[in-house]
C-alpha cells in the first residue's frame, strides 16, 4: 500500500510534467495547427537556463523561473515573428515540420557545442532534503515542482479564460478568420501563443532541473511523451492534454508497480491504441 | 527561375559527388598516403557524452603515434563516423566509411548491437573491425574472421562482480547470499540478467529481484521500491549515465541504502557521474576497465588530462590501447591490405608493452586474441587475457579496491551514500 501511494504520487508529479509540456504544444497547435516538434528543445534550453543562471550568477532555481519565463517568451516571439509566421503563409505542412525539426536540431547541436554533451546537476542546500507525508517519501524539490506545476496549471487555465489576451488565443484557435473579423491581430496572437508555448516548456525545465539530470538530448523523451499526450487529449485540447498528461504519469508509474518495470512501456503503449481504437469506434457509432 | 535554381543546386551537388568520389580514388596505396581508421561512436544522440570520451583516448593515441611517425612513415588519419547511437544509422555509416572514405580498418563500435551490424559490413568488404568496448559475448559467436574483441566479454565483467562480492562477504564476515539486478532492457542489460542467472549458483548466491527498465526514463521510483521491497544483500547495476544519475538520485530521496552497489561500468563509470550526483554516491562500486589510481599509464594520463582537462575514463584508456593494437597490426602486416591486417591481429601477442610504445596501460599485461569457450559456447577472436578491477567512489572518486592484492584501499561496507 505506502509503494502503491509512493507509487501515485511520483506519477502525479512525472504526470504533471508530461501535462505541461503537451498543453503548450496543445496552445500552439491550436492557434496556428502546427506540431511544435522542438518543443523537447524548449524544454532542454530552460533547464539550461536554469543551470546557467545557477551556475555562473547563484540564482536558485526555482527563483529563476521568472526570467527562463522571460528569455524563453521572447525567444519563441523571436522564431515565431522571424521564422514561423512567414512559413505559415506558404500553407505547406512539411515545410513547417522541416522548420521546426530543425530548429530542434540546431539548438541540441549548440547546447552540445557550448555545453559538451557531459550530464549536469545542479545542487542546493535544500536538494537532498526529503519530507514523509505519512507513508510517502518525497524530496523538497519534487515537493516544491509539484505546487510549481499546481500553480502554473491553475495560471495558464485562468488566463486563457479570462484574460483579454487569452480570450483573443482561444478566439483564433477556435476560428481563425472569424477572429481577424473581428479585427484581433492574428499575427500578433501568434506570437503570444508560439511565446507563450515556449515559456510552458521552460517552466517545465527549471522545475525538472534539480531532481533529473541537464543534457543536450534531455527533450527527447518529454517531447515524445508529450506528443502521446496531445495525441490522446484531442489535438488542440488544452483540458484534454492536462488530463492525458497526468493519466500517462500514473500508468507509467503504476503499470511498473503492478504490471512490473520491464513491461512499463508496453503497458502504456497498449493502452493508448486501446484508447484510439475506441474512441474511434465511438466516433463512428455516433455518425 | 526556382526552376533554374533547383537545377543548378542538382547540378552543384552532383559535381560535389563525382569530386568527392575521384579524389578517394586517387588516395590509393602508395605507401606515403595516410591509413585510415574508422572510428564508429555516436558523437550525437543520447550517447554522445561517451562517444566523446572514447574519441578522445583515439586521437590522444593517434597524436602520439603521429608525432613519432606514424606507422612507418605513414600517419593514421581517423575518418568519424556518428553512428548516432543508431543501429539503422550504424550500417549506412560503415558502408560509407568503406566505399566512399576507403579506411583500412574501423574501429568500433560502442553499442554492441551497432557493433554486430558493422562486423557484419566488414566482413563482407573484409576490412578488419576491431571493439575496444563493445562488451556482449554473442559478438564473439558468428565466426566473424575480420572482427577482433579487445574488451573483456560481459560474462567476464560479471563474473568479477560475483567473485568480488565473494571476497567481500568472505573479507567482512557477512557472506551476500541475496543479490538484486538493475537493468535496463536493451542488449546489454539483458547479457547482465543472463550472465548473473549463470553464476548465482556456481558462487551460491540466489537472485531475488530483477527489476528492468526503459532506457531514458523519467522517473524510477516504483523500480527503486521493488529492488527496496526484496531486501537484497547487493545489487547489480547495468545502467547508461542518465539511468545511473537518476537511479542514486532516487535511492537518495527514498532513503533506501542498500550495503553493496556494484555496477557493471558503463554510465557509472562515466566522468560526469560522480560531479552530478556528488554526496550521495559515496560507496557505490563499479567494474572499471582502468582507473586513474592504477600504477600503470600515470604518464599517458597526466598528458592526457593536460590536454583534455579529465582523466582518462576505462573508455577512453580503452580505445587509447585499440589504435595502438591497429598501429602495431598496420606495422606487422607491412600493407594496408584488409587480409594481412586481418592475419597480422590475428597472429599479434603483446606482452608488457606495445613495440615501440607505451606499456599496455589496462589491468591486464598481455593482449592476444585466440578462441575460448564460455557456458559450452564457443567464441572466436577475443582478447584471451583481459580482465577488470573493481572500484568504489570514496571521497568523491572511484578508488580501486578489488582485486584485493593489487588495490590499496579498504572497502567501505556497508555502503554510505554520502
Amino acid at each position: 500500500m505506502e509503494i502503491f501511494l509512493q507509487a501515485c504520487v511520483n506519477g502525479l508529479l512525472i504526470g504533471g510534467f508530461y501535462s505541461l509540456m503537451g498543453m503548450g504544444q496543445n496552445i500552439i497547435f491550436g492557434v496556428m495547427k502546427i506540431i511544435n516538434f522542438c518543443h523537447g528543445e524548449m524544454l532542454m534550453i530552460g533547464m539550461y537556463l536554469t543551470f546557467v543562471f545557477n551556475t555562473y550568477l547563484g540564482l536558485d532555481p526555482y527563483l529563476s523561473i521568472p526570467l527562463v519565463v522571460i528569455v524563453m517568451f521572447a525567444l519563441g516571439a523571436l522564431i515565431q515573428h522571424t521564422l514561423i509566421t512567414p512559413s505559415l503563409g506558404t500553407k505547406s505542412f512539411t515545410n513547417l515540420l522541416f522548420l521546426t525539426v530543425g530548429l530542434g536540431m540546431l539548438f541540441q547541436n549548440l547546447a552540445l557545442v557550448i555545453f559538451s554533451p557531459n550530464y549536469r546537476t545542479i545542487t542546493t542546500s535544500y536538494s537532498t532534503k526529503t519530507l514523509s507525508l505519512g507513508p510517502v517519501t518525497m524530496s523538497l524539490p519534487k515537493m516544491i515542482s509539484f505546487i510549481g506545476l499546481i500553480i502554473v496549471t491553475v495560471a495558464l487555465f485562468w488566463f486563457l479564460r479570462y484574460t483579454p489576451t487569452g480570450k483573443k488565443i482561444r478566439a483564433v484557435s477556435q476560428n481563425p478568420i472569424g477572429a481577424e473579423v473581428v479585427g484581433i491581430n492574428a499575427k500578433r496572437i501568434y506570437i503570444i501563443t508560439y511565446g507563450l508555448g515556449c515559456a510552458l516548456a521552460g517552466i517545465a525545465g527549471a522545475l525538472l532541473t534539480l531532481f533529473y539530470m541537464v543534457y543536450p538530448m534531455v527533450g527527447a523523451s518529454f517531447s515524445f511523451k508529450a506528443l502521446i499526450v496531445v495525441v490522446v487529449g484531442g489535438f488542440g485540447s488544452i483540458q484534454g492534454a492536462f488530463f492525458a498528461g497526468i493519466f500517462l504519469g500514473l500508468l507509467e508509474t503504476l503499470s511498473s508497480l503492478i504490471v512490473g518495470p520491464t513491461y512499463r512501456d508496453l503497458t502504456v503503449f497498449v493502452t493508448f491504441i486501446v484508447i484510439l481504437v475506441v474512441r474511434q469506434m465511438i466516433k463512428l457509432r455516433r455518425r | 527561375m526556382k526552376k533554374i535554381l533547383s537545377i543548378a543546386l542538382i547540378a552543384i551537388i552532383a559535381s560535389a559527388m563525382v569530386f568527392a568520389g575521384g579524389s578517394s580514388e586517387s588516395a590509393a596505396d602508395d605507401g606515403t598516403s595516410p591509413i585510415k581508421i574508422g572510428a564508429m561512436y555516436a558523437l550525437s544522440g543520447t550517447n554522445a557524452a561517451i562517444g566523446t570520451n572514447i574519441m578522445r583516448g583515439v586521437d590522444f593515441a593517434v597524436e602520439m603515434i603521429n608525432e613519432q611517425g606514424g606507422v612507418n612513415g605513414r600517419p593514421i588519419e581517423i575518418v568519424r563516423g556518428d553512428t548516432q547511437g543508431d543501429p539503422k544509422v550504424g550500417r549506412s555509416v560503415a558502408e560509407r566509411l568503406i566505399t566512399q572514405d576507403g579506411v583500412h580498418a574501423i574501429l568500433g563500435c560502442h553499442q554492441s548491437t551497432i557493433t554486430q551490424i558493422v562486423a557484419q559490413v566488414c566482413e563482407q568488404y573484409q576490412i578488419p573491425e576491431l571493439t575496444a568496448i563493445s562488451t556482449v559475448d554473442n559478438l564473439s559467436t558468428f565466426g566473424f574472421k575480420y572482427f577482433f574483441r579487445m574488451c573483456p566479454m560481459n560474462s567476464i565483467y560479471v563474473e568479477n562482480q560475483f567473485m568480488y562480492l565473494e571476497d567481500l562477504g568472505n573479507q567482512k564476515g557477512t557472506p551476500i547470499k541475496r543479490i538484486a539486478i538493475f537493468a535496463d532492457n536493451s542488449n546489454i542489460g539483458q547479457e547482465l540478467i543472463r550472465c548473473a542467472r549463470l553464476f548465482a549458483p556456481k558462487y551460491g548466491m540466489e537472485i531475488v529481484a530483477e527489476v528492468q527498465y526503459n532506457s531514458g526514463a523519467t522517473d524510477l521510483t516504483s523500480e527503486v521500491l521493488s529492488i527496496k521491497a526484496a531486501n537484497p544483500d547487493a545489487v547489480l547495476c547495468e545502467s547508461y549515465i542518465n539511468d545511473a544519475i537518476l537511479f542514486t538520485k532516487t535511492l537518495a530521496e527514498q532513503g533506501y541504502q542498500p550495503p553493496v552497489v556494484v555496477a557493471k561500468a558503463n554510465g557509472f563509470a562515466d566522468p560526469s557521474y560522480i560531479p552530478a550526483t556528488e554526496g550521495i554516491s559515496n560507496g557505490i562500486a563499479s567494474v572499471v576497465e582502468w582507473n586513474p589510481d592504477l600504477t600503470k599509464g600515470q604518464e599517458i594520463n597526466a598528458a592526457f588530462k593536460e590536454k583534455y582537462g579529465v582523466d582518462m575514463n576505462g573508455h577512453s584508456a580503452e580505445s587509447f590501447t585499440a589504435i595502438w593494437i591497429l598501429k602495431t597490426a598496420f606495422e606487422q602486416a607491412g600493407t594496408t591490405d584488409g587480409t594481412a591486417v586481418r592475419d597480422a591481429l590475428a597472429s599479434m601477442d603483446i606482452q608488457g608493452s606495445f613495440p615501440n610504445g607505451p606499456e599496455i596501460i589496462l589491468p591486464y599485461d598481455r593482449i592476444k586474441f585466440g578462441d575460448m569457450e564460455v557456458d559450452g559456447t564457443a567464441h572466436t577472436q577475443n582478447n584471451l587475457y583481459a580482465s577488470v578491477a573493481i572500484a568504489q567512489i570514496q571521497d568523491g572518486e572511484y578508488k580501486t579496491v578489488w582485486p584485493f592484492e593489487v588495490s590499496s584501499t579498504e572497502v567501505q561496507y556497508p555502503a554510505e551514500f554520502k
